[in-house]
């Protein structure tokens, strides 16, 4: 087991850029999530990773020893694929055993370590099945023997959750991460669903045009966003967002905002550097919809909390939360709140407000201000 | 980055039929075009003449017929194959219970060597012993039927064979077309009141306008090409009457002793293929890239 | 086609729709057996009774006289020998000439569609379009060529004929087969330290049994039949078997045994027609990837 590092690394095909010079260090034993939306290149850096897609330039190291130009057979790495890339021609147990086939391991250990790996998965009684006789989950099964029973350096999931229904993919999620805390082998993971990358994240990397946007813990990731893209991107349902201008009166910084009926809601903002120097001119103002919430299920500890009435505009139940809809500054903004709120649609409800949760970018920049 | 020799192994295992296709294929049409515009005879030879043999052609009245015969034919063959092709398989679409057993029987003739098909309808549509004689076997003394042996007929009794030959895989391919059409996009017409005949003849059909294509590019080819069925039925007559570009050129090239002629009229054929296909194949493969 | 199922579009007609609907599909029927029915119970009757009687009634005296004759002992060229040698010549040349075609365009595809380098757009292009010349282009320079590599009026020399000109179909279905194949495959074996053709014949060549199937049909069925390559480029000893049933048929001298010429033709066509009936779908599917470019 080793440490993985991606230094500077750089991809073109021809004249396009797909990755613009990314830096990542992932310790020994790690599990990194790369992150994005369909085609901001967590494919493709996984790729080169894997040996499967050259670099343009940079250097990829495990442990201090660079990987860069060897075939992928020779990288100590496994991968699950998002097809799981079983061979159809051959049984589970020739799939999984494959690999050491071809690096010559003999018969007998083969067959050992493949029985250990099944036993470990639960999928002993599927040994001699082809693949086209196993449901999606035993297939994902199947994919992840193939890759444990080569106990590698660095182990890498390609979406390998994403073929899976909703409840199996859960279930599976819950599987890898337990497979994480036993064998703690260094993981690279690549998903485009933000909740697979915070549930299995202990960093996450969060990509957008080949660009590294924040690479951080999925604590620091979702509660402490660098720039508009990770703080949109990171969270279900997104976080609320709303432009405007900073104004100062004797009490010190605040923002307006306009309540649907047409009165307006003072909004204070902590006196900082950045904050003083936008005074005037706009900021994007962010606050997560469980930090606008009914006032009994406000979390109250070192919070300052503004409280106040809202008209409702649409309530969406959703089981455990129920979201109620208000609009300021013409814009609809999401608050995530208790069934027992009862909040009703067209009615003026209490919302409070968590603003120690707030957070404020550069419209220009899209930058996080400080 | 991948190990040296398995960067060049894709290359190395491409190599020998890329070769093979340069030259055999390409290198050849070259040489032909080449020995178009020189004076061989029985022999290829060096000695250039322009453009008189591509002049002379099209004063030989032996290729004024081929060509007049391959408009009839390709025209009669592409639109009764397109034609019958269409609507055996619309019938066959509507859940025949038989179909198992109608489809090969509509489809076999395509197995079949065009020496074979030939040797069958050359026989079946003789005066003396075939169709007519029959008919009058029968009963129908009046009956005549001597396409085979007149000189203003005998290109239709082509058409016939050509027809039997190929209208089946014609209808395979409508079959799959029709097959493949949304099944949502039916119950939308159903249910806006469209009626079977009417859900056939304003939805289905000009749904099937690639397949349309399809069928005319490979009949449209194939007619160029035809060269053994001639042979077989009517060995190019009576006479010349049944004289087809393919026939031309291999009397002009191997019984003539007019290789520059003969190459000639093989680059037009070619040139007739290929203002059909080359579109076609480009638009096929620049789809399939943008998939 | 294979596969497909009848849509719920079936014309709601009444009954006399739906028998008006069979009988034509009947009528059809019958005009696709016609000839084949001609041919099977003439080459079992007398040659009088051809001449004097009906064409399409079954034989009043059953004789396999003409089967014989057609296979053995009938004058085909000089020799009174039948068509037995050449249905041998026909064997030896499509043999060889399948096999090669088939492999060379397994590992064409295979590398198309799985080990992509620049330019290969246009090698496939280039094969791809080699499907549809009219060989009489070709012609003239492969009769000098065959001469020059002393091939000429061989069956080796057929051989390479029919490899050359089948690979463009023989790549073109096997790099639509595999381009539907996972990419993501060759990369796990890759991973699992298998090289370029240890893939192929450990990944892909198990799976591929359908491909190969239909490329082989295909293959036999137009070498088989090809009339103008075995009437260019062969030697007394090397006609194949099409072109001795032209010249069984369509010799001026003598009495036409229309009962010999229809046992030979069916002698010709046995081998492609047990083929389409073993494998009538397959069949189907290599004419529909012949036709449907992509």
């Amino acid at each position: 087991m080793a440490s993985l590092t991606i230094r500077n690394l750089k991809k073109n095909y021809g004249a396009v850029e797909i990755l613009k010079g990314i830096d990542i260090e992932i310790e020994d034993g790690g599990f990194l999530v790369l992150v994005g939306p369909s085609g901001c290149g967590k494919s493709t850096l996984l790729n080169t990773i894997a040996g499967l897609e050259d670099i343009t330039s940079g250097d990829i190291l495990i442990g201090d020893k660079s990987i860069a130009g060897l075939h992928p057979s020779k990288r100590d790495i496994a991968m699950v694929f998002q097809s799981y890339a079983l061979y159809p021609n051959m049984t589970v147990a020739k799939n999984i055993a494959f690999g050491m086939e071809m690096r010559g391991v003999s018969k007998a250990e083969r067959d050992k370590a493949v029985a250990d790996v099944a036993e470990l998965l639960q999928i002993s009684q599927l040994l001699d099945r082809k693949p086209s006789q196993l449901s999606g989950g035993q297939r994902q099964r199947v994919a992840m023997g193939r890759a444990l029973v080569r106990d590698p350096q660095v182990f890498l999931f390609d979406e390998p959750l994403s073929n899976l229904d909703a409840k199996l993919r859960v279930d599976m999620r819950t599987e890898i991460k337990r497979m994480h805390l036993r064998m703690a082998t260094t993981t690279v993971y690549v998903t485009h669903d933000q909740i697979e990358a915070l549930t299995l994240a202990t960093k996450i990397a969060v990509l957008k045009d080949g660009e590294l946007q924040q690479f951080g813990t999925p604590d620091e990731i979702y509660n402490d966003p660098a720039n508009v893209f990770v703080a949109e991107f990171m969270g279900s349902p997104s976080m609320n967002m709303l432009t405007v201008p900073v104004e100062e009166d004797a009490k010190g910084l605040f923002l307006t905002l306009t309540r649907a009926g047409g009165d307006a809601l003072r909004l204070p903002l902590p006196a900082s550097a950045a904050m003083k120097a936008r005074i005037g001119k706009p900021v994007i103002f962010g606050l997560r919809p469980e930090a606008m919430t009914d006032p009994a299920s406000a979390d109250r500890q070192g919070a300052e909390i503004l409280e106040d009435q809202f008209l409702v505009d649409v309530v969406e139940p959703a089981g455990a939360d129920v979201f109620a809809v208000t609009v300021l500054n013409g814009t609809p903004l999401t608050a995530r709140m208790k069934p027992s709120a009862r909040v009703k649609e067209g009615e003026m409800a209490p919302f409070a407000l968590n603003l120690s949760r707030a957070v404020f970018f550069d419209p220009d920049t899209q930058v996080r201000l400080r | 980055m991948i190990d040296r020799l398995q960067q060049w192994l894709p290359r190395l295992v491409l190599a020998p039929s890329f070769i093979v296709i340069l030259l055999f294929v390409y290198g050849f049409i070259a040489y032909t075009g080449v020995l178009s515009f020189t004076d061989s005879k029985m022999l290829a030879s060096y000695d250039f003449v322009g453009f008189e043999n591509y002049a002379k052609l099209f004063g030989l009245t032996n290729w004024k017929t081929a060509l007049v015969n391959l408009a009839i034919f390709a025209t009669l063959y592409i639109v009764i194959c397109s034609v019958v092709g269409l609507l055996i398989a619309i019938l066959l679409d509507q859940k025949i219970r038989a179909e198992g057993l109608l489809r090969p029987i509509y489809l076999y003739p395509m197995a079949l060597s065009f020496i074979v098909t030939g040797t069958a309808w050359k026989w079946f549509l003789d005066p003396g012993i075939g169709l007519e004689n029959i008919m009058h076997l029968w009963g129908w003394d009046s009956f005549s039927f001597t396409w085979i042996k007149d000189r203003d007929f005998a290109i239709y009794t082509l058409v016939i064979a050509a027809v039997w030959q190929s209208s089946g895989f014609v209808m395979a391919m409508f079959l799959a077309g029709l097959r493949g059409v949304d099944n949502e996009i039916i119950r939308a017409a159903q249910i806006d009141g469209a009626t079977g005949i009417r859900i056939y003849t304003r939805i289905i059909v000009p749904m099937m306008r690639p397949v349309f294509l399809s069928a005319f590019v490979v009949l449209m080819h194939l007619a160029i090409k035809v060269y053994d069925l001639v042979i077989a039925m009517t060995g190019g007559g009576p006479g010349r009457a049944t004289e087809m570009p393919a026939t031309f050129m291999y009397s002009y090239t191997f019984t003539r002793n007019q290789m520059g002629i003969g190459a000639t009229s093989a680059v037009i054929m070619l040139m007739m293929i290929f203002a059909i296909v080359v579109p076609y194949v480009y638009s096929e493969l620049s789809r399939g890239g943008r998939r | 086609m294979s596969g497909g199922t009848s849509q719920d579009v079936a014309i709601r007609g009444n009954t006399v729709t739906r028998i008006i609907i069979h009988v034509v599909l009947f009528l059809f029927a019958v005009y696709y057996l016609l000839p084949l029915w001609v041919m099977l119970v003439n080459s079992v009757k007398p040659l009088d009774e051809i001449r004097g009687g009906n064409m399409i009634a079954t034989p009043q005296h059953w004789t396999f006289e003409p089967w014989l004759q057609a296979w053995s002992q009938a004058q085909i060229g000089v020799q009174a020998t039948g068509l037995k040698p050449y249905f041998l010549n026909s064997i030896m040349m499509v043999v060889p000439a399948v096999a090669i075609s088939t492999i060379l365009g397994a590992l064409n595809g295979y590398v198309l569609t799985k080990w992509r380098f620049k330019g290969d757009g246009i090698v496939f292009a280039m094969l791809l379009l080699s499907c549809f010349i009219p060989f009489q282009i070709v012609l003239i320079p492969m009769a000098r060529v065959l001469g020059v590599l002393g091939l000429a009026g061989t069956i080796p020399g057929l051989v390479l004929v029919h490899v050359v000109y089948g690979l463009g179909f023989t790549t073109l279905f096997f790099r639509n087969y595999y381009a539907a194949f996972p990419t993501e495959l060759i990369r796990a074996a890759q991973i699992d330290g298998a090289g370029f053709f240890r893939i192929f014949f450990r990944i892909l060549l198990p799976s591929s049994a359908p491909i190969i199937v239909v490329s082989v049909i295909w293959q036999f069925t137009n070498i088989w039949n090809d009339f103008l390559f075995g009437a260019s480029f062969s030697d007394v000893d090397s006609v194949p078997m099409t072109v001795a049933l032209n010249n069984l048929v369509n010799s001026s001298t003598g009495v036409k045994e229309y009962n010999v010429h229809f046992a030979g033709a069916i002698l010709a066509a046995l081998p492609t027609l047990i083929v389409y009936v073993l494998s009538g779908r397959y069949f189907v599917r290599g004419l529909m990837a012949g036709a449907v470019k992509g």
